[in-house]
């Protein structure tokens, strides 16, 4: 029995057996999902791998505090800011008091008296960690005379009426802390910028590190429930005009886009079944037939979702359009295989021979039709991107299951006692094209060809340019409010682009606080030389065991009685009160405990109290790990192409000091060549594999040239299409032109192939384009779907690979088919039937 | 944006500290020029208890007016500042010169002399003992914009109830005259100084302010030899003198 039959035989014969077997496949696959279920939101796994700069930012982001930190912002009415000013703390206050809450950043450290006092209790660690001149300059000042002088100075100065001595003894009574913050203040950018508060007063920042125990979707999910609690009672006691209060930070972007991924499944599965399924009931007018392609179509789904689990562990977000996509394809398979039964069926054929019919005649185009397209959706494996890599197989294995499924689960759904259409419109508009263009190829070939070279030779122009968008915006979700509440700060904020990050990773404290002295050292000679704008390091927070070991034998030299006899003799003669020096006397008492040696090392970490506002600036520079590190480099304009990536490369790194440059706009920078390289040798290869391919099927060298230029007008009228409808190109779309090449191609090769072998034009070849128009249309729905998803990484692709499809769809009817035509004529059966 | 804000607010330190120490240059800049406007009130004779809001009204109303007939005027002062840093109050005196809006001049003398001089865009505090001087620029975005505008609002009088809660009690014999107390009501001001107290006299003169500062500091002035005359512009106009040594605290 030949294995048509046999099928034929078990959907018509053994359809209870057929049935338990679906049941069972059902249970084995929602069993892996129920127990296998992991999805990972990270949008960094979209980017491919094998990028420093893309490990950078994982390591960044997995790493450092700052992915716990929220930004809060306040903004009111321009009528509102005093308002804004004493609504602020009290704001700040209750922001505190949230359980979920770890620190509040309302205002500058400097300004509050805590802050102040904080610094003063970081001053001795930063002092013993200058270098052992500086060390011995900066503690020169103990010395009595000094003191007199120092003091007298000050003293005489406040008489004047100059309000700076006041403040400067207020913050630094023994004038010891800023020597011990210069270092500090060398290796930061000096900017006068109000730092949390818009320059109109009409927004104030709040920056929030929140107690989140990881980045989990679920846990920001829970997080923002608890933000937007919060949020929709924080105004209370406000007493001004409308009070915006807006939220961003990885935690709302992360919950947003883990909820959008239920949106993008349900909108682009939703949006593919309605148009697919439409595009079927308008070809075929048949109910069930469309259900049982829906359901097999699914069950597929179902089965690549549930093997991708078992091979991946944990899929991306991105994979949620391969169900989208994978309908729009497979849908191919069941337009062609119950098409062919109709045509049985309208032959005269019993149901269970058109079944072993059309699985016969066309079994084995579908099996090698699934190989090809799974083969050219496998290609996205060398994307190097996790996400599109599992996106890739999943429709692989979608399409293969959706093959056998079509051949097979399909006719569970069809009726016996089905009656043949009796007006098929679509067919009759069909044939009467194919007749029109037949008979006079000239006319349409004339006309298709030069709409599709005009706008190939658009698309292919360099100008105007199609748009490349390699901004992070372009891989935000859409309609985010996290994404409009971090737009809105900017827009009030001053205007500075992102840094450049430097991770720097050290074995220990030693090599890492040499590591910071030399790359601050270099790159200060690039500031100096106007190769970068500003810098900031963690250089003079990171401790040198050596230096300060060699400061503690110094500090021994000292008699601090005596500093303090003499301290308090000043004190009295110029009249200043003792209480006021408080500081002063504790800090020589530390002094004092230091020269013991019994006392081990001061570390600002256990100085600093938890509760310090000054933290905000320490998670900037140390990781969780405190030998894990980051520096900023400012550039002197933002880092936009892959030349000033490569600038950058050369010279802020310092040689013998391992480091990883990163931050998004770095990042985005290195992989433009990875995207032009997707763009233009990979999409290559694929034509050439292409042209290969037709060549060895068709061996006719003038059908293979109609098929190659078919190709070549898809691909220019899609660019085309793309820039004149403003869609520009981004890191991740660009992989929609190989996909294009290898779905685009099957359309031509059904035509081509009937083309060469059909003998009565009517029967033959209108019998292929009805299914080719419904083929194409339902994959550029499906693919269309895809714009409906809020991830634009999919929706773009979506809407590239949509555009595409129909030019290919396009160009295959109206010039593949006269092309092939006029280059091989052949007579429409009524004119043959009249000429014979 | 995180980077962005934490890097603002690191870098920005530096001028947080310098908006500091202007601060308390700011207050008693403030206290001087409210006071010196305060010399040209001229009010009519009438004797009540507390003022009503509609008498404060009336009066500064008559002070506006004044000020715009007669926008010069010359005194003598004498201020103690009280601080917590010193046991005793620093004391000073001299001669402080006017001019409305916001210009104004004022030479401290004894053995620590200044001169400090404003010609509304930046403010100059020069101390000839130590060949030094001290250059601030107004309205560049400083936090303490806000308050210097609040301060010439008040100096104009144009909305100074909206500035300041503004009370005011009648003064009986031999001491005739009122005295008004204003209360900033923005927090920026608030934090500049708390309230701000002034006597004026049955001739309608400023005699006496006091500053009470959120950190317990206090500055208490006394006026004397009011004159209204004609002031070169030069008065207000600062050069250092060859050799000075010009600091910008707040940058420039």
């Amino acid at each position: 029995m030949r294995s048509s039959d046999y099928i034929a035989h078990l959907m018509t014969r053994r359809r209870a057996l057929v049935w338990g077997a679906v049941v069972l496949l059902v249970i084995a696959c929602v069993t892996i999902l129920i127990t296998r279920l992991k999805l990972d939101s990270d949008v960094l796994n979209m980017l491919p791998s094998g990028f420093s700069s893309v490990e950078g930012l994982k390591v960044y982001n997995r790493d450092f505090e700052q992915t716990r930190e929220l930004t809060f912002a306040l903004l009111c009415q321009p009528g509102d800011v005093e308002k804004l000013e004493e609504f602020s703390p009290q704001f700040a206050e209750h922001l505190r008091q949230q359980p979920w809450c770890e620190r509040v950043l309302a205002g500058s450290p400097m300004e509050t008296p805590d802050g102040i006092r904080d610094l003063q209790s970081i001053v001795v660690p930063l002092l013993m960690n200058l270098e052992p001149a500086e060390f011995e300059k900066a503690m020169s000042i103990l010395q009595p005379e000094k003191i007199r002088e120092r003091l007298h100075r000050l003293h005489q100065q406040i008489e004047a009426g100059s309000p700076r001595p006041q403040l400067e003894l207020e913050f630094d009574p023994l004038g010891l802390l800023a020597p011990a913050l210069k270092p500090l203040g060398q290796g930061t950018a000096i900017q006068e910028d109000q730092p949390l508060a818009s320059s109109d007063r009409t927004m104030r920042i709040f920056l929030a590190v929140t107690k989140q125990a990881s980045m989990s979707a679920f846990e920001c999910q829970r997080l923002m429930r608890e933000v937007d609690q919060f949020r929709a009672r924080a105004s209370e006691g406000w007493e001004g005009e409308h009070l915006e209060i807006l939220v961003t930070g990885r935690a709302a972007y992360v919950a947003e886009i883990s909820l959008s991924m239920r949106h993008d499944i349900i909108a682009t599965l939703l949006g593919s079944i309605l148009l697919v399924g439409s595009i079927f009931l308008i070809g075929f007018q048949r109910w069930l037939p469309l259900l049982g392609m829906g359901f097999a179509l699914l069950l597929s789904c179902l089965v690549a979702l549930a093997l991708g689990f078992l091979i991946f562990n944990r899929l991306n977000m991105v994979t949620v359009g391969f169900c989208a996509i994978l309908i729009g394809l497979g849908v191919d398979f069941a337009i062609l295989i119950f098409g062919r039964y109709q045509q049985a069926r309208g032959d005269g054929e019993s149901h269970q021979g058109a079944i072993a019919t059309s699985v016969a005649k066309l079994g084995r185009a579908v099996f090698f039709g699934a190989i090809t397209t799974a083969v050219g959706f496998l290609a996205l494996i060398l994307s190097g991107s996790m996400g599109f890599s599992q996106l890739g197989v999943l429709i692989a294995i979608g399409i293969l299951f959706a093959g056998l499924f079509m051949c097979t689960i399909l006719f569970l759904f069809v009726r016996e006692r089905q009656a043949p259409i009796r007006h098929d419109w679509l067919f009759g508009v069909v044939k009467k094209y194919v007749r029109w263009s037949v008979n006079r190829p000239a006319r349409v070939l004339i006309l298709s060809t030069t709409i599709l070279l005009a706008l190939s030779a658009f698309g292919f122009s360099p100008s105007p340019p199609l748009s490349f968008d390699a901004s992070m915006r372009s891989l935000e979700p859409k309609n985010s409010r996290a994404s409009r509440a971090l737009e809105s700060i900017m827009h009030k904020m001053p205007a500075r682009w992102e840094p450049v990050l430097a991770i720097v990773q050290a074995r220990d404290e030693q090599e890492l606080h040499d590591d910071w002295r030399k790359i601050a050292a270099h790159w200060s000679e690039l500031q100096a030389a106007g190769k970068i704008k500003s810098f900031s390091t963690p250089a003079a927070l990171t401790l040198s065991p050596m230096w300060m070991q060699k400061n503690r034998e110094r500090l021994r030299a000292f008699d601090f009685q005596k500093v303090r006899r003499s301290l308090e003799e000043t004190l009295d003669a110029e009249g200043f009160s003792r209480d006021s020096f408080a500081p002063a006397f504790a800090l020589l008492d530390e002094f004092q405990r230091l020269v013991e040696s019994a006392v081990p090392l001061p570390h600002w970490r256990e100085k600093l109290p938890k509760s310090s506002s000054w933290w905000f600036l320490i998670d900037r520079y140390f990781s969780k790990d405190p030998l894990l590190t980051t520096g900023f480099a400012t550039t002197n304009a933002p880092v936009a192409t892959h030349e000033q990536r490569e600038e950058i490369g050369r010279d802020l790194p310092v040689p013998e000091v391992p480091m990883v440059l990163s931050g998004w706009s770095f990042a985005l920078a290195d992989l433009l060549p990875w995207s032009h390289r997707q763009l233009l040798i990979i999409s290559g290869l694929m034509a050439i594999f292409d042209a290969v391919f037709l060549a060895f099927l068709y061996r006719d060298w003038r059908l293979w040239v109609i098929q190659e230029i078919t190709l070549a007008f898809a691909v220019g009228a899609m660019v085309a299409s793309m820039k004149l409808l403003h869609i520009p190109l981004n890191l991740l779309n660009v992989l929609a032109f190989r996909l294009v090449l290898a779905i685009g191609v099957d359309y031509g090769i059904y035509v081509v192939l009937v083309w060469q072998k059909a003998s009565e034009l009517e029967h033959d070849v209108a019998g292929v384009i009805k299914p080719v128009l419904l083929a194409g249309l339902t994959a550029v729905s499906g693919f269309a779907s895809l714009g409906l998803a809020k991830n634009p990484s999919l929706s773009s692709l979506g809407i590239a690979c949509a555009i595409g499809i129909f030019w290919s769809l396009a160009a295959t009817i109206f010039f593949t088919l006269p092309a092939a035509a006029a280059a091989e004529p052949k007579l429409w059966r009524e004119d043959k039937t009249g000429i014979s | 944006m995180h980077k962005n804000i934490l890097n603002l607010v690191e870098t920005a330190r530096c001028a947080v500290h310098a908006r500091r120490l202007s601060k308390m240059r700011m207050a008693q800049r403030a206290v001087a020029t409210i006071t010196l406007f305060a010399i040209f009130a001229s009010i009519p004779a009438s004797f009540g208890d507390p003022l009503s809001p509609a008498e404060v009204k009336s009066l500064l109303a008559r002070i506006r007016e004044k000020r715009a007939a007669e926008p010069q005027v010359e005194a003598d002062f004498h201020e103690e500042k009280i601080i917590r840093l010193m046991n005793k109050p620093i004391v000073s005196s001299g001669k402080v010169s006017f001019q409305a809006p916001n210009k104004f001049r004022r030479e401290a003398k004894g053995n620590s002399p200044s001169v400090t001089v404003s010609d509304g865009q930046q403010l100059w505090i020069y101390y000839p003992n130590f060949k030094s001087a001290e250059r601030y620029s107004l309205g560049k975005r400083s936090p303490l914009d806000s308050v210097i505008a609040a301060i010439n609002t008040a100096l104009n009088l144009e909305n100074v109830e909206t500035t300041f809660h503004i009370t005011g009690v009648k003064i009986d014999p031999p001491q005739a005259g009122w005295e008004l107390e204003l209360t900033p009501r923005s927090p920026s001001m608030k934090r500049m100084f708390e309230r701000l107290h002034l006597r004026i006299n049955d001739n309608l003169l400023v005699e006496h302010t006091e500053m009470f500062q959120p950190n317990g500091d206090r500055i208490v002035t006394n006026y004397s030899k009011q004159t209204r005359m004609l002031i070169p512009a030069s008065t207000f106009e600062f050069v250092p003198p060859p050799g000075t040594d010009v600091t910008t605290p707040l940058g420039k």
